[in-house]
């Protein structure tokens, strides 16, 4: 290697000296002085190459021109229920901003923005800040989502407002405005912590996010990924050159099991109570979410182009909880509705049987309390399947004592209560199965007598929530298979190519036998058909189809000695919370509704019609909707 | 240490401490063009790289004066304070602009991964040194030192600081070359590093870091960040011409269009005020300081010196050519600091002490 060479002997000379070293040092020293002449070599004629050859033309592009950068913002995929129709998609946001490099005097172009387009030239200001360094070349957003009358005015004055720039970017829109808001959810501006977080970490701050929902659940598949353009532009902001571009990729698309005629149907029932409350419908045969309603509830188009800090602490502050899913994190007393447990307990333990009957006078006696039946004058003589329809409380009183609360819980925790069903919109509320040992670990007292005469009729420590309620129910119609709900059927690319479908999926069997839960049945099916049946309400249904149910009341406080006998002359936050769960048809069923309706009084009056509608609205349109999908 | 040796004096590496100090002085007057618009004559940036140059100062006269071959004893602690200061900066360390790379003691700000490099170096230098055979190394005997760079080189990945982990792996793969290895060895490695970088691909890195790991590779496939960095910086190089636009004259860099202009793409600035003529000489100044560097090693009397002198070199060398590739558009967008130029304490003092070391391996060529 000459190079190698003459780069040794140039070393040998400068040292002008010799070294016993190694002789295989010398070398290699040689042959490192060689690599590093040449490198260098190249380096320098590179940099010939770039001040002296093409100098002139670096000249001309640095003095008079500039590179500008447009972010350019992704569409969102779209979300469709589960007949295709839209329930969030895109709309066109008429945008102003400025390249804060060509305006020349920023605060003067602001300023004229805001006299252009109404806007306070403050907010304006706040908007863009104090942009540096490469901040200046990019387009920064002056104003957003103006109308297209807005953004003209700005338009038809270009000529005297140099560095600003018009755009058409894409801003999320929800049809139906506070419908199934909180399945939905909502965008927000990416926070500071979630940018730490690992769930986050290809997040970048300024990004908007889904905070809420869906919009949160399956942000990466909705987002896409923005793109953006460098332009070279001269002095007087003339595009002169596309120096890059990145195309933005439109987001997947979200295909939701929600039926929106359905969900609008149950928002509309709850709307008119003037009450909160909650409708949870399934598929029992595969856990598919129909409706998941909570009111009161907000409008995520208002979070759209971000919502102003006021109107934000007025949502969070309001008494009624708008932001509040009440489907999932709601938990009640699930009153008679918890009836079923103590039913199948009796049975299986051996304590009933179908031949045995309790007296029911009006009351309860243990030791020395006594516990009212909501019938005031007795049931009289009663078996398990009136005392379901009936909803007769002295008979569970009765089964519930002699089960005994671990075994009540045993029951409850096989229907998957006390724990979250596990749809993949969370976050959800585990409810709660009282037990001895729970209430010694939580409070550190024994557990009385009494208190499992509570448990036994769903009141006492009991919670669940409005979707456990629908798992229950949908598990015992269905014949014993508990299905995880679920809410997001389909995954599609912007073409509609299914890219990822949910299974549905078995959580839990009921271990009880088929004796037992026939039993149950039939006695859920005579509380809407048989003559003092508490659901009567679910009768005639289109078609002639049979329906089976449960009404449930669950007290907020404990009953007065002497209850007002006209219930508007309670004061409404200690009204009962109103239950009632259905499902249809009786036998094979294929609706499961779950309503809950807060303080809205007894269950059969409050809860049961908003079911029958939304029961009603599922048959007379079953045919289409399965023909259409 | 006994009486300072009068042949010590007479030895003394004038040639080293002058390229050293013409470089050093460019950078600090340099930075007074790269810093952003402030109205003060002289910025914030150029005086504390000033008084940092002078710190680093008596850094290097300390790192003179004991006889390097005592480092030799002293190579493993060190190189041990140095990977325990990284795992420091992972537990301790700020995270700025999505990094962690600081150990923030008061108004100090230390930079681990720069110390590593020396610590890397004369550990390398020892093991080198003392390896009984001269015959060229197989698969087995480089097991230690492969652990040795690996465990700094996961730990500056960590951080995450690309630019640091290459710079080791070039200063781990020129001692692999200068110390001998079978070819056969070559060939293992080369597999190894192919099915190792494979399986990372395929099983273990995100999607959005596999986009970084192409971006870097190809930086036209991110136009909008990389690529744009490279272009403003050849705009700025290639508009400074012949004899360049003047001091202080650079609008380019005066404007804030090159980014990172005080650290990474110091250069640019360099070469848009001074033109060809400028940034030709100070890579001659470097070339000149690589060229003593790579003598000082030849004439070193033991194998220890030599192999650190070289070490040290190699430091200048990959890190000095680099950044000006990176700057002048033929590498990919990388963040190496330009030795001696760069706006930064930790890399204005690791490259002190390193010519400090240089300068002791000179000084004491001809004492047994």
């Amino acid at each position: 290697m000459d190079l190698a060479l003459l780069a040794s002997t140039l070393v040998s000379r400068i040292s002008g000296t010799r070294t016993p070293a190694d002789g295989q040092i010398e070398q290699r020293v040689a042959s490192a002085a060689a690599l590093a002449t040449a490198v260098w070599l190249v380096l320098l004629f590179r940099l010939f190459y770039l001040q002296v050859v093409q100098g002139e033309q670096y000249r001309i592009s640095a003095s008079r021109n500039s590179v500008r950068t447009h972010h350019v913002q992704a569409t969102r995929g779209i979300i469709f229920d589960r007949n295709g129709e839209i329930l969030v998609d895109s709309r066109p946001s008429f945008d102003v901003l400025v390249v804060p490099h060509e305006t020349g005097d920023l605060s003067l172009t602001l300023e004229r923005i805001g006299r252009l387009t109404g806007l306070e030239a403050a907010d304006i200001r706040q908007r863009v800040g104090k942009p540096v360094g490469r901040a200046r070349f990019q387009t920064l957003e002056a104003a957003r989502d103006l109308g297209r009358n807005g953004q003209a005015r700005v338009e038809a004055r270009r000529w005297a407002l140099p560095g600003v720039v018009t755009q058409v970017a894409p801003v999320r829109h929800y049809r139906g405005r506070s419908s199934a808001a909180h399945v939905l959810g909502r965008l927000g501006e990416i926070s500071s912590s979630q940018l730490k977080s690992r769930r986050y970490q290809a997040y970048q701050a300024g990004d908007v996010i889904g905070t809420e929902g869906i919009e949160r659940l399956l942000d990466a598949e909705l987002r896409g990924r923005d793109g953006g353009t460098n332009l070279l532009v001269d002095a007087h902001g003339r595009e002169l050159e596309l120096l890059g571009e990145i195309e933005p990729l439109p987001g997947k698309n979200v295909v939701l099991t929600l039926d929106q005629r359905l969900q609008s149907v149950a928002e509309a029932a709850l709307d008119e109570t003037g009450k909160a409350g909650a409708v949870v419908a399934l598929d029992p045969r595969n856990g598919e979410v129909l409706v998941l309603a909570s009111r009161p509830a907000f409008d995520p188009d208002r979070f759209a182009v971000g919502i102003d800090r006021e109107e934000w602490s007025v949502l969070r502050a309001d008494p009624r909880t708008p932001l509040h899913n009440r489907a999932l994190q709601g938990q009640y007393p699930p009153g008679s509705t918890y009836k079923v447990v103590t039913a199948l307990a009796g049975l299986e333990e051996g304590v009933i049987d179908e031949d045995y009957r309790v007296h029911c006078a009006g009351s309860f006696r243990l030791g020395r309390r006594r516990y009212r039946c909501w019938k005031r004058g007795g049931h009289g003589e009663v078996d398990l399947h009136r005392a379901l329809v009936e909803s007769c409380d002295v008979f569970f009183y009765a089964t519930g004592v002699e089960v005994g609360v671990d075994r009540l819980a045993h029951y409850a925790r096989i229907l998957g209560l006390g724990a979250p069903t596990g749809i993949e919109l969370g976050p959800e509320a585990a409810g709660l199965v009282p037990t001895r040992e729970w209430k010694e670990r939580r409070f550190g007292e024994r557990w009385q007598g009494g208190e499992t005469v509570s448990v036994a009729i769903g009141q006492g420590f009991n919670l669940w929530t409005p979707i456990q309620l629908a798992s229950v129910y949908s598990a015992i119609g269905s014949g014993g298979l508990r299905y995880r709900p679920f809410i997001v059927k389909q995954i599609t690319d912007p073409r509609g190519q299914v890219l990822r479908e949910t299974q549905p999926e078995v959580v839990g069997s009921l271990s009880v036998s088929a004796h037992a839960l026939a039993q149950v049945r039939s006695g859920l099916h005579g509380v809407v058909h048989e003559p003092h049946g508490t659901g009567w309400v679910m009768r005639r249904l289109p078609g002639g189809v049979e329906a089976a149910g449960k009404t449930g009341t669950a007290q907020v406080v404990a009953l007065a000695k002497d209850p007002p006998k006209d219930e508007e002359d309670i004061p409404e936050a200690q009204r009962d919370h109103a239950w009632f769960v259905t499902y249809v048809p009786a036998q094979d069923p294929r609706l499961l509704v779950a309503v809950l309706v807060e303080h809205g009084g007894h269950g059969a009056s409050a809860a049961a019609p908003i079911a029958k509608r939304v029961a009603v609205e599922f048959l007379e349109n079953e045919g289409e909707l399965y023909a259409r999908y | 240490m006994p009486a300072i040796d009068r042949r010590l004096i007479q030895n003394f590496e004038w040639p080293l401490l002058g390229l050293l100090l013409a470089l050093a002085l460019i950078g600090v007057m340099n930075l007074i063009s790269a810093a952003p618009e402030t109205g003060e004559w002289i910025p914030e940036t150029a005086k504390r790289q000033f008084y940092l140059l002078a710190l680093g100062l008596l850094a290097l006269v300390v790192s003179l004066v004991p006889d390097y071959r005592s480092l030799e004893r002293l190579a493993f602690p060190i190189y041990v304070l140095c990977v325990g200061l990284l795992i420091a900066v992972l537990i301790v360390g700020p995270v700025i602009n999505g990094s962690q790379r600081w150990i923030v003691l008061g108004p100090l700000r230390l930079q681990p991964s720069e110390l590593v490099k020396l610590g890397l170096v004369l550990l390398f230098a020892r093991i080198l040194a003392r390896q009984e055979t001269r015959a060229q190394l197989g698969l087995l005997e480089l097991l230690r030192p492969a652990a040795l760079f690996a465990v700094p080189a996961v730990l500056v990945l960590r951080q995450p600081d690309l630019g640091t982990a290459m710079l080791l792996a070039l200063l781990a793969g020129t001692f692999l070359l200068v110390a001998g290895v079978r070819f056969s060895t070559l060939l293992w490695l080369g597999a190894a590093g192919i099915a190792g970088a494979s399986g990372a691909w395929f099983f273990y890195l995100h999607d959005y870091q596999k986009e970084r790991v192409l971006t870097f590779l190809s930086p036209e496939r991110d136009p909008l960040g990389a690529a744009y960095h490279a272009i403003q910086s050849q705009i700025a190089v290639g508009s400074g011409g012949f004899f360049g636009k003047g001091f202080l004259r650079g609008p380019q860099s005066q404007l804030d269009f090159v980014p990172e202009q005080q650290t990474d793409f110091v250069f640019s600035v360099l070469a848009e005020e001074w033109g060809f003529v400028g940034a030709a000489f100070v890579m001659l100044l470097y070339l000149g300081l690589i060229a003593r560097g790579l003598m000082i090693a030849r004439v070193s009397k033991d194998l220890f010196g030599a192999y650190l002198a070289l070490g040290v070199t190699a430091i200048f060398f990959w890190a000095a050519s680099i950044n000006i590739g990176m700057v002048l558009g033929v590498l990919p967008v990388v963040g190496v600091p330009l030795p001696l130029l760069s706006y930064g304490g930790s890399s204005l003092l690791t490259c002190l002490i390193g010519i400090g070391l240089l300068m002791n391996i000179s000084m004491r060529r001809y004492i047994f």
